[in-house]
């Protein structure tokens, strides 16, 4: 009974994979398949409660711990968050529609899994589960050249990542035999190993490029581009966070794993992701390119957490990445919604958004407060997060990653500031996409409206998710 | 309490003109202006508290988990600010009510202002590091706001995130800052701060704490080197300018200097970063203030200098000093922000801000120039006016610092130089606009602006001239709360207009003196400053970002070209790196266990893998010689099983191969003989070299792995294969008994993965060549003779054999999985043989139902064994003997692997026949057979 109920989250995600499959093949009808979905999700997120009570329960496979329950709450907002952008999205989309949910709640499934790994097998079997539907997410719209080209990039590059991840693994394996990830990096902290390192660095290749940390970076433009905008969406935010769940379990949960070698691996992955990251979105012309940039800065941040590996290591990067993922979704969520109008290629580029203000007021304000966010403005909850990073980083004295933290958001406070200008700048004979008339009504207009509000008030009062977050520092720090 | 009234006053008047908007500027002007100046009436209230030295503070917790308190106080300095802020806050509301025109957004602008007054009062009463910081960043982005209000100049929008960058930059380094100072103290509260001032100072990371507060601060007071935005934020409304440029926001960093000076001031670092810093923006502004001909640049440049000013009298940090800091900032305030609300007015009246083209106009605003002139006088350092009183003091403070040690002259000297230019640009000023005649007529014919919008002017020029008058009556007492709040102690001093004849009234008569013999020579200065090359910092600044942005695109441009081979390669090439990292590690490459022997076979064994694999590479372009070769390779694998004493695998190895080989032999059918050329030598060469290191470093890895000792779980499959499944082979027993569910969930895979293809095939229309690239037709003579009755013979042998290895496999090499193959190939050679009608009519029945009853088969032996009340799947066997085969054993994994095979077998021919049959008749398309291969083309 206590492992049905751990693993209740996962088990509703799946029967509701298969609800909204079996619905399908009996009657395609966009709105119930939606319902569906969301209704299965908001169930899994509401079982989360129940898993609570059993919470510290580990089998081989799995560990149902507080960083799991953690990051499930992420996956599955991220998830709800998607579907109710794609119903908005693809209520003009001239094809079959509803696969698009099974896709995301096969995704969403991988992604539970991911974040509760605790050996080798879950964890890969998580990262394929998560990434293989969204190789047919991101091509969706495949009549759409950018699209099936970002979905083939995004397989291909992804294919060999994942080849090295294996090697990876099989080189740690050999080292250790071990396979689970607490005997594994145990096993590797304590030889040095022959072969260890290598293994060691070659499964950061595989995660680093579904973080997409420089060098690893270069599909994320282009897919982030090319692909849907709610399959994007759940790239830059489902998918980042619980590889990022399962980065910090092998990091900071096992200071084993902080041989020194990974950790100066660790470190110069961090800073250039900064700042080529950041440098790189100065010239970006197309919003959603640019947000791809950003986020590569952003996961760049993020790592000085897992650098440190000390302290407040857990506590910042959980603070970090709930900030980062209800930003993104807010501004992922308004480029979609600006986008849903007409399917034939996102309205991404900058010169759509000029003056958008002057059309759709509250949309361009939610947009604006993500932005701001993103740049780590005070009093938005961007700001929170990157305060904890700098906090951390100076109290362990790593003043090159400070250094390059602070060049590179003076550099993002540069090209945010562009984007906002955009948005209220006054010309005539603008006007081309646009969001629908009365998409504040909508459930995607609400999701985003929502965001918006929620970003502010993390800014405010981010007492809550602070607390949060100590109590995982507390357990797993 | 009333303490957090202050700034939440100002913060609801954010809303106020969002309101009244709609009823007129008047209305607006007036409700707007009522929330500061009751904040400032609350803040003069706090006066009596302050006389009797108390300190009023107010702490409401906030987020204590980040050592934030919403903490407010109110002490003399923080009372100096406030008042300036709040009393030229509402002056310049007055005068923006005048200023705007009418069809612009004055409602926007001042809910902007308002939000600028809330966080300029934030930073000065704020009693937290933290919170101060947080109003810091406040006062960047709402002063981008009103910087950039005229958001259809692109000079304003440049000049605006211009300005942002800087001191947002600055503002992050001075987060830094204070979040070390923090970590130093222990504390983020201002009083604890304040009073740990030694232990601060005699911490090992004091310089590095003290140079990223600096760097806040000079960002922001746009202090050398970083002047350059504050100029080119000029561009802004002329309020904002008078408002944000000179009276408050650039004082901030002075402020926060001064905020901070008795906790991390008061060593030499400080002084000479502090002074000299401020000692070279003094110069470098009066300089430019000489030179430019707009009349908001003079000033703009003129309040560079005068910071610099007051800088410098910060680093020189004795107690003086800070008295005539603090006093230049009052009189500082009131001059320069009279001179730009007179500058807006003329820019108003004129149409223009050249001074070229301005001139004569005292005939037609007589009393502007009248105040113009008393606030330029102020400036220059005129007797009898407010910054004369400064300027003296700073003097007489420059004489007698021991800073610079022997090199003591030089800063007295220094400043009476700046003395000198500033008397000069004074001069300047007023003379160019109200004396000179013009030398063009600017566009609008001047004359006197409405009362009304003069008179934030009057007043302000009348405390310059009240105060240069009667000094100690209107500035001790709060001089004397704000230097007890800085050096935390009550100061003696006397301010008075005459101090007697003394070396600082000579330098002071000497710059009037030589002020105006250089302003006399002015055409020959603008001739030498013609000389050099024009500094523009915006330009510069542009230039800046523009070489980073070039250089960024051209990385991006080479990085991120859209090319999948690119990123590919940059991807190979950083694991390469970090696999590389690992191998270096290594103190061998060979480990301690023996290697085999080699012998000619092995060797050769060897040689033909490498040429299949290059071969395959090599050929690529030509796909049939491209998959021979890959065939060679996968044999030899299958044969390096064989050898290395894995017959097992071998024998699957071998079996897949073939299937795997007629799969993409079908699928060659339908895809053109060469690929073309795609890639260039350059290429080429790059992918050869990649491929070769990648290969070098895996191989070596792998030699690495195997050539030592590693624990494995293949010892445990060894010796549990009898007692625990009962069968001598392996790999059988883990496939169907200790694995025996993933087995099962892996054909099921295999099951759904047939169905879908056949499904995928249903839809799919191909083109059906009928003539090879040259134009020859496929051969007529489809069924070769020989392939039809060698295949008929065959066929029951290969079904005998199947049937063979299947009843074997339990102990012996063999097993469901590849007798299943075994079979499908035999009757794939079939169809080869004898096409499609021939064996579609023999072999009536369908593939889906074989697949499924296999993987039902499969499962039905898992649920039987729950029939005993075991766990799913579990196996049970015994001995048989049977005739002819001789004693041999049954088990339950038996019935389970014919359900592997049978699974196989369906799936199998589900892919293959449906592939093949794609081209003819009897393809599983939807439409009619009836169409013909033309007719097909064409569509």
């Amino acid at each position: 009974m206590t492992y049905l109920i751990a693993l209740l989250p996962l088990i509703l995600v799946c029967a509701t994979a298969v609800a909204v499959m079996l619905g399908i093949a009996w009657q395609r009808h966009h709105a119930s398949t939606v319902l569906t979905a969301v209704v299965g999700l908001n169930l899994a997120l509401l079982s989360l409660v129940a898993v609570h009570q059993v919470a510290p329960f580990e089998t081989l496979l799995v560990a149902v711990d507080g960083l799991a329950i953690f990051g499930a709450v992420l996956v599955l907002v991220s998830t709800l968050a998607c579907a109710t952008l794609a119903h908005a999205y693809l209520e003009h989309y001239r094809g079959p529609r509803e696969e698009f949910y099974l896709l995301l709640l096969c995704a969403a499934a991988g992604g539970l899994v991911l974040v509760s790994s605790r050996h080798m097998a879950t964890l890969f079997f998580g990262l394929e589960l998560l990434s293989m539907p969204l190789y047919g997410m991101l091509a969706y719209a495949f009549h759409e050249r950018r699209s099936l080209e970002a979905g083939i990039k995004y397989l291909v590059l992804s294919a060999a990542a994942t080849a090295f991840l294996l090697f990876g693994m099989a080189l740690a394996y050999a080292q250790t035999g071990r396979l689970d990830l607490a005997g594994l990096t145990a096993g590797l902290g304590e030889g040095g190993g022959a072969w260890g390192l290598a293994g060691a660095g070659l499964i950061l290749v595989g995660l680093g490029f579904k973080l997409s940390l420089v060098p690893f970076h270069l599909w994320t433009p282009d897919v982030y581009e090319g692909g849907p905008g709610p399959a994007a969406t759940f790239l830059a935010s489902a998918s980042k966070v619980a590889v990022v769940i399962v980065l910090l379990r092998l990091v900071i949960e096992s200071p084993a794993f902080a041989h020194v070698g990974v950790h100066q691996i660790l470190a110069v992955l961090a800073f250039a992701s900064m700042l080529i990251g950041n440098l790189l979105a100065l010239t970006q012309a197309n919003l959603k390119r640019l947000l791809g940039y950003s986020s590569i800065a952003h996961f760049g941040y993020l790592l000085v957490a897992l650098v440190v590996a000390e302290g407040l290591a857990v506590e910042t990067a959980a603070v970090y990445l709930v900030m980062y993922v209800v930003t993104t979704l807010g501004a992922f969520g308004v480029v979609t919604l600006v986008s849903s109008r007409d399917i034939s290629g996102d309205a991404a580029a900058l010169h759509h958004y000029r003056g958008l203000f002057w059309r759709r007021p509250y949309l361009t304000a939610v947009l604006t407060v993500a932005l701001l966010s993103l740049a780590g403005i005070p009093f938005t909850a961007g700001f929170i997060g990157k305060f904890y990073i700098v906090a951390l980083g100076v109290e362990a004295g790593r003043w090159w990653l400070v250094g390059g933290l602070i060049v590179g958001s003076a550099i993002g406070l540069y090209y945010y500031l562009r984007v906002m200008v955009t948005l209220y700048l006054v010309e005539p004979g603008m006007q081309r996409h646009d969001a629908p008339h009365d998409w504040g009504t909508r459930a995607g207009g609400v999701v985003v409206l929502g965001l918006a509000a929620l970003v502010v008030l993390l800014g405010v009062y981010p007492t809550p998710i602070i607390e949060w977050a100590a109590a995982l520092g507390v357990a797993h720090g | 309490m009333t303490l957090l009234w202050i700034p939440l006053l100002t913060l609801l008047g954010v809303l106020v003109p969002v309101f009244t908007e709609r009823y007129g500027r008047g209305v607006l002007s007036l409700a707007t202006a009522t929330l500061p100046a009751v904040a400032l009436a609350l803040t003069l209230l706090q006066i009596p508290t302050l006389l009797e030295g108390d300190i009023p503070r107010v702490s409401l917790a906030w987020l204590p988990e980040l050592g934030l308190d919403l903490a407010f106080r109110l002490d003399g300095l923080s009372l100096l600010f406030a008042l300036l802020i709040l009393g030229i806050g509402l002056l310049i509301i007055l005068y923006a009510a005048f200023y705007l025109s009418a069809e612009e957004a004055s409602g926007r602008f001042f809910a902007y202002l308002m939000l600028f007054m809330t966080a300029m009062v934030g930073i000065v009463m704020a009693d937290n590091l933290l919170l101060l910081w947080l109003f810091w960043e406040l006062t960047s982005l709402s002063s981008f706001l009103l910087i950039g209000f005229w958001s259809h100049s692109s000079e304003a929008r440049k000049g605006a995130r211009m300005a942002m960058t800087v001191t947002g930059a600055g503002g992050l380094a001075l987060l830094a800052g204070l979040l070390l100072l923090g970590d130093m103290v222990g504390s983020f509260d201002l009083g604890v701060v304040l009073e740990s001032g030694d232990a601060i100072r005699a911490d090992s990371r004091y310089p590095l704490m003290l140079v990223l507060v600096l760097l806040g601060a000079f960002t922001k007071s746009a202090q050398f080197p970083f002047q350059f935005w504050l100029p080119h934020a000029m561009s802004a409304p002329t309020p904002v300018s008078a408002y944000l440029h000179s009276a408050t926001m650039v004082k901030a960093g002075i402020f926060l200097m001064a905020r901070l000076h008795p906790a991390i001031g008061d060593t030499a670092l400080w002084g000479w970063i502090v002074t000299l810093t401020g000692m070279a923006t003094f110069l470098y502004g009066a300089w430019f203030a000489l030179i430019k001909t707009d009349l908001k640049a003079i000033l703009a440049f003129s309040t560079v200098s005068h910071l610099g000013l007051i800088t410098v009298l910060l680093g020189v940090g004795s107690p003086m000093a800070i008295l005539a800091a603090l006093f230049h900032i009052i009189n500082h305030a009131t001059f320069k922000g009279s001179l730009f609300m007179s500058a807006g007015i003329i820019d108003h009246e004129t149409g223009t801000r050249e001074l070229s083209k301005l001139g004569g106009l005292r005939k037609a605003m007589p009393v502007t120039a009248v105040l113009v002139s008393l606030a330029a006088a102020a400036m220059a350092g005129v007797p009898l006016l407010n910054g004369f009183l400064s300027k003296e003091m700073f003097f007489t403070e420059l004489l007698d610092t021991p800073l610079l040690g022997g090199l003591g002259w030089l800063l007295p000297t220094l400043a009476t130089l700046g003395g000198i230019l500033s008397v000069a640009y004074s001069l300047r000023l007023v003379h160019a606009v109200f004396f000179k005649p013009a030398k063009e007529s600017p566009p609008k014919s001047p004359h006197e602006p409405p009362h009304l919008m003069r008179l934030p002017v009057e007043l302000l020029v009348t405390v310059c001239v009240l105060v240069g008058i009667i000094p100690a009556v209107l500035a001790t007492g709060l001089l004397d709360l704000a230097t007890r709040a800085v050096l935390g102690e009550a100061l003696e001093f006397h301010l008075a207009i005459w101090h007697g004849f003394n070396v600082p009234l000579l330098m002071s008569v000497l710059a009037l003196a030589i002020g105006i013999l250089v302003y006399a020579m002015h055409s020959h200065i603008r001739r030498l400053a013609r000389q050099f090359a024009p500094v523009d910092a915006r330009r510069s600044f542009e230039q800046g970002t523009q070489t980073l942005v070039a250089a960024t695109q051209a990385i991006t441009l080479r990085l991120e070209n859209g090319s999948l081979q690119r990123y590919m390669s940059l991807l190979l090439g950083a694991s390469l790196l970090l696999a590389t990292l690992g191998l270096l590690d290594l103190p061998t490459l060979a480990g301690d266990k023996p290697s085999q022997p080699l012998d000619g076979v092995l060797i050769l064994g060897a040689a033909l893998l490498i040429f299949g694999a290059v071969g395959t590479a090599v050929t690529h372009r030509y796909r049939l010689i491209s998959l021979l070769m890959l065939s060679v390779v996968g044999l030899l694998v299958s044969l390096t099983f064989a050898r290395f004493s894995a017959p097992d695998l071998a024998l699957t190895q071998l079996s897949v191969e073939v299937v795997t080989m007629i799969l993409l032999m079908l699928a060659l059918f339908f895809l053109p003989q060469k690929t073309p050329r795609e890639s260039t030598a350059k290429r080429n060469i790059r992918d050869l070299l990649l491929a070769g290191s990648l290969g070098m470093v895996v191989a070596s890895l792998n030699y690495a792995v195997l050539t030592r000792d590693m624990s494995s779980i293949a010892h445990f499959f060894m010796e549990n294969s009898i007692p625990g499944g009962g069968g001598h082979n392996v790999v059988n027993v883990i496939l169907v008994d200790f694995r025996g569910f993933d087995t099962l969930g892996e054909i099921t895979v295999l099951a759904l993965a047939g169905l879908a293809i056949f499904k995928l095939l249903n839809r799919l229309r191909l083109f059906m060549p009928h003539s090879d690239g040259e134009g020859r037709l496929w051969s007529p003579d489809r069924y070769p003779m020989i392939l039809t009755s060698v295949s008929q013979a065959l066929l029951p042998l290969a079904l005998l054999v199947s049937a063979f290895i299947f009843l074997r496999g339990h102990n012996q090499p063999g097993g469901g999985f590849i007798a299943g193959l075994i079979a499908a190939v035999a009757l794939i050679l079939v169809y080869m043989a004898r096409g499609v009608e021939w064996a579609q009519s023999r072999l009536d029945f369908q593939y889906q139902p074989v697949a499924i009853a296999g993987v039902a088969v499969a499962t039905l032996t898992g649920l039987g064994s729950w029939a005993f009340g075991r766990p799913f799947l579990t196996s049970a066997f015994g001995h048989f003997h049977l005739p002819i085969l001789g004693d041999f054993e049954l088990a339950t994994a038996m019935l389970f692997d014919l359900g592997v095979f049978l699974a196989v077998v369906g799936a199998t021919l589900m892919i293959l026949a449906n592939l093949g049959k794609l081209t003819t008749p009897h393809r599983p398309s939807k439409e009619p057979a009836t169409t013909t291969p033309g007719k097909e083309k064409k569509s």
